[in-house]
């Protein structure tokens, strides 16, 4: 589907958002990297739905109720082989936040490799349009708020400029032993979504805010591992 | 463009509506003051029955003037004015409702609406309502008591009119002068982008001051910033910095922004300077007034020269807060100036604390050989000289501060164009140093050389400089 099916399709169920599968479709249109997916209806479609995915497999619970999956227990992520993805979408089926919600499905992943956890996010200010902010994953942004914004659309040096600007940009560079991560590929992240012709310009008035969290970024590329996308 | 913008900043035509035939309204006292403030056009007193008005003949209404109106001053009730612009349309190029009781109450929303209408149908634009004016000293129009006469070079833009009346006068005070300084009330027609558009086509205006509490047509304003390139230094002193609406964020991003957040972005995408006080706002203006940026070479290497070890230390503290390198000298300027054996207490490392005792050497032409050398051989990109004159009251001759200040200009001029000259007089209060201050102020200003209060103040203004050049230096042209 293009972005405009997904968008058309999610307000024609009347939902406050995008669902996980159809944020990463969106983001996978403008080419954003997002992990190989199948999406399942219940632990027995899963034996052969995975036939073409390589472990490690994560599965995640697909639900316009459940906002935070995590602490629905609704994310098992690790997983080894079909057989395992089957128990653990049976034992998340009965715990009472996911049996008491409506349930879209099971979406089973393939799991990004290591790297650094970054945030890209978006929120429509009254006054400018869409706003672009990157910040680095984890206590970083949720705590230290070490976050940048921009006013879409963004060049590449404003996009750069983004990186500099982080307190905690050094850890880019490989700081502690770390392996440095792709600058590149944040870069060029930021300017599919908030560049001249990214997502957000294409889409000035579908979203108000958007989180991609966690973008996993490693020495070569970057994975969008979550999206959210929350309708106008 | 411009000529579009000529009737509001040169108006040769002006129409009064609300003047009473008792002469002591408020259109009242601006005719008074647009006569007193030599305005040479011609004024039309509006007014349903009064055949004159402060000796001048008034008419019944915007459509019987003897010629079309450059600019209708407009202050009765709100309600009345849609219909007097409709009376009027294709007669009046900008018409200034003073009145309140619009778009700023939810009561006076639809009014705000009908007025906006009756404009656009006549052909007219709105400035306001609920607007004080136009400060415009080339068109001699002003709205304050207090309205220089100096066509300067900084061009203002208000949201608030009490602040647009301090800002005047506090510039006055300070030496910066005006371009044109315009309070935009609610809004409803023209608004800060279209005057940012104007600012940077005039040629009269090269630097650009905004007063900001929303945005808006915030987009159209970046997108102008943005294509401007900051060919003239824009200053934005935004109030209502604060979050709003954060508890209703559905996500990280969305709780993380801010009002600020846009503006803090706005300003590094477009190089317009972002300031929090109205202290902040004068003297950045000053200094993009009085220096000429040079993006070849951002200015990072100062050095401090004056009296106060103290202020010396402080100051140095401040500007490293603010990106400002004072560091020490290399060994070629710290050999020049050793030579020049200076008395005990003199402190020859950048900065440079020359008491009281080192500075009436020769009367204060000392600071000509100091500076020579820290010019030749220290290379500055700004030098900042700051002087306690209640060190110097009482223990030296009146005359020593002038010299040593002439001793500073003379060595400008050796060295054209090397270094940004700011000057720091501090005082304590007292009245004869103040008038003295004030004095010195107003000769330094002539000069072309701005003078603060205190080091922060001159830190603070030098780092907005730097931020402009740095933004041209990667950015520009």
């Amino acid at each position: 589907m293009t972005g405009v099916e997904l968008i058309a399709a999610a307000r024609a169920q009347s939902r406050a958002a995008l669902d996980e599968l159809a944020g990463k479709q969106l983001l996978a249109g403008f080419g954003v990297k997002v992990p190989r997916s199948v999406i399942v209806s219940n632990a027995g479609a899963a034996a052969t739905a995975v036939a073409g995915l390589t472990p490690p497999l994560a599965v995640k619970v697909m639900s316009p109720d459940i906002l935070h999956k995590s602490d629905a227990g609704g994310v098992k992520i690790g997983l080894q082989s079909a057989h395992e993805v089957g128990q653990a979408i049976n034992a998340m089926a009965i715990l009472p936040a996911i049996k008491a919600a409506r349930i879209d499905g099971y979406l089973i992943e393939e799991m990004a490799p290591a790297g650094q956890e970054i945030v890209v996010g978006s929120v429509r200010d009254p006054d400018f349009g869409p706003l672009i902010m990157v910040g680095l994953g984890g206590i970083f942004v949720e705590v230290l708020a070490d976050v940048a914004f921009r006013i879409c659309p963004i060049t590449r040096l404003d996009a750069e400029e983004m990186l500099a600007e982080l307190k905690g940009a050094a850890l880019l560079k490989g700081a502690r032993g770390r392996k440095p991560v792709s600058r590149d590929a944040i870069v060029d992240v930021l300017l599919k979504i908030g560049g001249d012709d990214g997502l957000l310009m294409r889409h000035v008035d579908d979203f108000t805010e958007a989180d991609i969290n966690p973008l996993i970024v490693s020495e070569t590329g970057a994975v969008a591992v979550d999206a959210r996308f929350i309708l106008a | 463009m411009l000529e579009r913008y000529a009737p509001l900043f040169m108006p040769k035509t002006v129409a009064v509506v609300g003047a009473s035939s008792k002469g002591n309204a408020l259109p009242n006292v601006f005719i008074r003051r647009i006569r007193e403030y030599g305005f040479a056009g011609e004024i039309y007193p509006i007014h349903p029955t009064a055949p004159t008005i402060d000796g001048l003949t008034a008419y019944p209404s915007l459509a019987a003037t003897p010629k079309p109106v450059d600019y209708a001053y407009i202050a009765v009730s709100g309600a009345q004015i849609p219909d007097m612009l409709k009376v009027a349309a294709g007669r009046v190029r900008y018409a200034q409702v003073v009145s309140s009781g619009f778009g700023e109450v939810d009561e006076g929303k639809d009014l705000q609406q009908r007025l906006l209408e009756a404009a656009r149908a006549g052909g007219m634009r709105l400035l306001g309502p609920n607007c004080l004016g136009i400060y415009t000293p080339r068109g001699r129009i002003t709205f304050t008591e207090i309205s220089p006469t100096e066509v300067g070079t900084v061009g203002v833009i208000s949201q608030s009119g009490g602040l647009g009346t301090d800002i005047i006068r506090r510039g006055l005070s300070r030496g910066v002068k005006f371009s044109g300084l315009v309070t935009v009330g609610n809004c409803a027609d023209v608004t800060p982008s279209d005057l940012l558009e104007f600012y940077l086509a005039d040629d009269q205006t090269k630097v650009i001051g905004f007063y900001i509490e929303t945005a808006k047509d915030g987009r159209h304003l970046f997108e102008m910033l943005r294509a401007a390139k900051a060919k003239k230094p824009v200053v934005i002193l935004k109030g209502g910095r604060t979050g709003q609406g954060l508890a209703a964020a559905a996500s990280h991003t969305g709780s993380l922004a801010g009002d600020d957040r846009a503006w803090i972005a706005l300003s590094r995408q477009t190089g317009c300077v972002l300031v929090d006080t109205l202290d902040q706002f004068i003297d950045t203006l000053l200094i993009f007034q009085t220096l000429t940026p040079q993006p070849q070479h951002p200015t990072t290497r100062v050095v401090l020269f004056g009296n106060g070890g103290g202020t010396s230390v402080l100051a140095t503290d401040c500007f490293a807060r603010l990106g400002l390198d004072v560091a020490p000298f290399a060994q070629p300027a710290l050999d020049a100036l050793a030579a020049l054996k200076l008395p005990p207490g003199t402190s020859i490392t950048n900065p440079v604390d020359c008491p009281v005792s080192t500075l009436q050497q020769e009367n204060g032409s000392v600071a000509e050989k100091i500076l020579d050398e820290i010019y030749s051989k220290g290379k500055p990109e700004a030098l900042v000289m700051h002087l306690n004159m209640s060190a110097f009251a009482g223990r030296t001759p009146p005359e020593v501060i002038e010299n040593v200040l002439k001793a500073a200009l003379r060595v400008q001029t050796h060295y054209p164009g090397q270094a940004h000259f700011l000057l720091v007089l501090r005082s304590d209060g007292d009245p004869e140093l103040e008038a003295r201050k004030r004095t010195f102020r107003d000769s330094a200003l002539a000069l072309g050389i701005p003078v603060y209060d205190e080091m922060s103040n001159a830190g603070q203004a030098l780092a907005a400089l730097q931020a402009h050049e740095r933004f041209l230096h990667t950015r520009g042209g």
